[in-house]
């Protein structure tokens, strides 16, 4: 083993973490395996606690296939693909079937430190060939002990499953070292990076962290309601913008240098040369949160259009002149060097319009409803200006990054629903691990089915089990971790919009696809059709 | 061709497989003529059966878990063998549960073994697995991958007397999820020893007058129906409660899960268990390569649990393997 504290200590209170369900319990096993370590080793193990070697930040990803995976704990194990592939399905995750797979006998072997895990982990990134790759995992698992082959490949298969979060882990960073859990938040938030948080925890030195521009951060997310009724009492609490259909995205500024940041994190700047551009011209630092949008004239284009932008990281000159982006923005979480996240939405709407003098971005318009009958007033203009409804922000409310609340509510119009068939089925992550929670859905076209979709969520975990009984029974086939099921459940599923796609069969996509409720009442044959989804997705076209 | 067709005194119907000689099926999927019942676990011993071979403590548990039934009965004995011209058939301890056996039919043209649900490691109140030699092995592979090595017994029957004493001293109940039939007694039995009070299900509690029968004693145990467990007490309930009031009307519980397949942490949240203790009446995967080894069969036909892929590792070991049927895989709620 090479110097310093072993991965195994991490490793140890990770498997303490799973076997409690107390959410104290879990804190207390993190804090104990953070509290003996300082300085870089701290900042690596409170990253690799949280599931990654990365800082947020970074927005790097330890991302190894499953067959590369596979491979090296077949090497490792002595047991063939199959028999390895079956296990990992029989027990429900791959680190764990590998964990259970390697000799817990004397012959263990001594282990690896912490700070080799996070310099193997990062290198195994840096490779491109999935030979390359399983060379140094292969390494990395012959070096580990059971525990810790588990860990690293939850790790790289994308989740330590535990039932910790960063939360959590900032929990156990204010536990170890005697900081209160806001500060540690904050500074988490401000840094983009929990290792360096806990290092700094460590020396008392929190209110060191400052917020620093280009580090990507998370967006505050709003939730939905259904009628202006809803918000009745509190609506002169609340400040109304519309509500784009675009591409949310944090623009960070300083001077000439410019990013863009969209909601997964990643750099979307060059995909958007006119916005970096308008965004350079003025002077001053800022951050800004708001809407990439497509413009016709002096009217928002339709989201479909918009979505040619997408994924051209280098658009042509051509693509720009036809479907011309600007960035709206709605709120302002940095202005020089201040944070402004703890600030109300108030104040940071007088800074963003102060910023918007200045020019280089649309400044979303804010509106005020004093009953139910104005909302609904509002919620019909914004219609007409071709955005899809209202946003709702209390005045009084922070800026929570990563969190959805009341403080902010959204409300647009479903577009009609769908009744589909199950075709498929398979096991969910995460809470849902080990439940049958993902379902493949069709919709008619003739004698066949074809399908448009696939869901996650919008069942009661009850209802997820009591369903996983009933596909159990009805398997066709497997394939892999795929359930083939006999197309006899009919759900009613709710979406976003249809989009035109080669993904599934019916030629068509569902965006947000989520499952409204379990149509007992209706036999396959009742299901929607794929004239109906062309029509809907006409209706769509029609809208821009 | 399916397997089956090729062991000797044995054939495949659509009931199940088929002792000609005997006229008799083992443990047939629904109600036949003559049924030879390896156990009396439900999976195994279906109810109807218009007459049953089976060992004494097998037949009085089925009678116990059939009321109705008014079937004939042959009780068969360890190291008594029944024979009929050309053939012998005797029963052999399987260490599953009380009275489970294993069942080899034998002649001139060779034997085949049926280990019905078995388990290597000691039992409490099975009789220990035996292994006679038999050119066939047909064996059951519930857990027959490699994830599936329990660690030792005594040390999980600490870990659940551990996790009861935890919960009375926090003055919660300690709800023990145990399959009815086998594991439930054992758990019991178990807790017994550390001077434990336990509160049996009905389904559970109803088979106690069979394990006196074959000389238990369940002094600290009371039924569910005398009242709900308190503090210090174990509640002892089959699995599929966990979710029912008699488990969620606890406001202060801590529960254990008991199980083969608490070796995988998702059961965890499939059962809304604080432990996961894997203990099994099964063989766990050493124990199924135990058997083969211990049997030396000529070949083996696998059957009921992960039947391809254990025949696949058994190939790969150099024993000749094949699945039964490939009735594929059998679900984790199913064990």
């Amino acid at each position: 083993m090479g110097p310093g504290h072993p991965y195994r200590e991490l490793a140890d209170a990770l498997e303490g973490a799973a076997s409690t369900r107390g959410k104290l319990a879990k804190i207390e096993w993190l804090a104990a395996a953070l509290a003996p370590l300082e300085g870089a080793e701290l900042a690596a193990a409170a990253r690799l606690l949280s599931g990654s070697p990365y800082a947020e930040w970074e927005q790097a990803v330890t991302s190894v296939g499953w067959a590369t995976v596979a491979r090296a704990a077949s090497a490792v194990t002595g047991w063939d693909l199959e028999t390895l592939g079956a296990s990992a399905r029989a027990i429900g995750d791959l680190g764990e079937a590998i964990g259970l797979l390697l000799p817990r006998e004397a012959a263990e072997p001594a282990g690896l430190a912490i700070l080799e895990v996070d310099e193997r982990l990062r290198a195994l990134s840096g490779r491109r060939k999935a030979a390359e790759k399983g060379a140094i995992l292969e390494d990395l698992l012959r070096l580990a002990s059971p525990v810790e082959a588990k860990y690293l490949v939850k790790t790289l298969s994308g989740g330590l499953r535990v039932g910790a979060d960063l939360a959590t882990v900032e929990e156990a960073i204010g536990a170890a070292f005697g900081a209160p859990r806001e500060a540690v938040a904050r500074a988490r938030r401000d840094s983009g990076d929990i290792g360096e948080t806990a290092a700094m925890a460590r020396e008392g030195r929190l209110e060191g962290i400052r917020f620093r521009l280009f580090h990507p951060i998370g967006f505050m997310l709003a939730s939905p309601i259904e009628s202006a009724e809803e918000v009745a009492a509190e609506l002169p609490l609340y400040a109304v913008e519309d509500k784009f259909d675009g591409i949310r995205a944090h623009a960070h500024k300083s001077g000439s240098k410019v990013a863009l940041f969209s909601r997964t994190l990643d750099d979307v700047t060059a995909q958007f040369p006119e916005i970096a551009l308008a965004l350079a011209a003025p002077p001053g630092q800022f951050l800004l949160d708001g809407e990439i949008v497509a413009w016709k004239g002096e009217r928002v284009d339709s989201f479909f259009r918009l979505q040619r932008r997408l994924g051209r990281k280098a658009p042509p000159p051509e693509l720009l002149a036809e479907i011309p982006v600007e960035f709206v923005a709605y709120d302002c979480l940095a202005a020089g060097d201040t944070p402004l996240f703890e600030r109300p939405w108030r104040e940071r709407r007088a800074e963003l319009e102060r910023l918007a003098a200045g020019g280089g971005f649309r400044l979303s318009a804010v509106w005020r409803a004093g009953s139910p009958a104005d909302l609904e007033e509002l919620f019909r203009a914004a219609r007409e200006r071709g955005n899809e409804g209202l946003m709702l922000k209390l005045e009084d409310s922070v800026y929570q990054p990563g969190k959805r609340g009341r403080a902010w509510r959204k409300w647009k119009k479903a577009l009609a629903t769908l009744d589909v068939v199950v075709t498929a089925v398979e096991q969910g992550n995460g809470k849902r691990a080990g439940m049958l929670s993902d379902y493949t859905f069709a919709v008619r076209d003739g004698d066949r089915l074809v399908n448009i979709g696939k869901a996650y969520s919008g069942l009661t975990d009850e209802e997820i089990r009591r369903m996983g009984t009933r596909f159990r029974r009805i398997t066709v086939a497997r394939y892999g971790p795929v359930r083939a099921v006999a197309p006899e459940v009919v759900l009613e599923v709710a979406f976003d919009t249809i989009q035109k796609s080669s993904r599934h069969k019916s030629g068509y996509a569902l965006r947000f696809p989520r499952i409204v409720r379990i149509r007992e009442d209706k036999l396959p044959a009742e299901a929607d059709t794929v004239e109906r989804v062309e029509e809907i997705w006409k209706g769509i076209q029609g809208i821009g | 061709m399916t397997e089956g067709a090729g062991i000797p005194h044995l054939e495949l119907r659509p009931e199940g497989m088929f002792v000609p000689a005997f006229e008799a099926f083992l443990d047939p999927h629904g109600p036949v003529p003559r049924a030879i019942l390896s156990h009396a676990h439900a999976d195994h011993a279906a109810a109807g059966h218009g007459e049953v071979w089976a060992t004494a403590p097998t037949l009085a548990i089925y009678r116990r878990r059939n009321p109705e039934w008014a079937g004939a009965s042959r009780p068969l004995a360890f190291g008594e063998p029944v024979s009929v011209p050309g053939a012998a058939l005797e029963a052999f301890p399987s260490g599953h549960i009380l009275g489970a056996a294993q069942i080899r039919v034998s002649g001139s043209d060779g034997a085949f073994l049926y280990t019905g649900d078995f388990r290597r490691r000691p039992s409490r109140t099975a009789a220990p697995a035996s292994s006679p030699a038999a050119d066939v092995l047909v064996t059951e592979c519930t857990f027959g991958l490699p994830v599936f090595r329990f660690p030792p017994r005594g040390e999980v029957e600490q870990r659940l007397v551990a996790a009861c004493r935890a919960a009375a001293g926090e003055d919660s109940v300690a709800v023990v999820l145990a399959y009815a039939l086998g594991k439930s007694q054992e758990a019991a039995l178990v807790l017994a020893e550390a001077g434990i009070p336990t509160v049996l299900h009905g389904a559970a509690w109803k088979l106690l007058p069979e394990y006196e029968e074959a000389g238990f004693s369940f002094p600290l145990s009371r039924p569910y129906e005398s009242g709900p467990a308190k503090p210090g007490e174990a509640l002892i309930v089959p699995p599929h409660c966990a979710r029912t009031p008699v488990v969620r009307a606890i406001r202060k519980r801590r529960i254990a899960y008991l199980s083969g397949w608490a070796m995988r942490e998702a059961s965890r949240a499939e059962h809304d268990a604080d432990v996961l203790l894997p203990i099994s009446d099964h063989a766990d995967f050493d124990e199924l390569l135990e058997h083969v080894d211990a049997v030396r069969p000529a070949r083996v036909v696998t059957h009921h649990g992960y039947a391809r892929d254990f025949a696949r590792i058994l190939s790969a070991r150099g024993v000749p393997a094949a699945p039964l049927s490939d009735g594929g895989e059998r679900s984790v709620e199913d064990a």
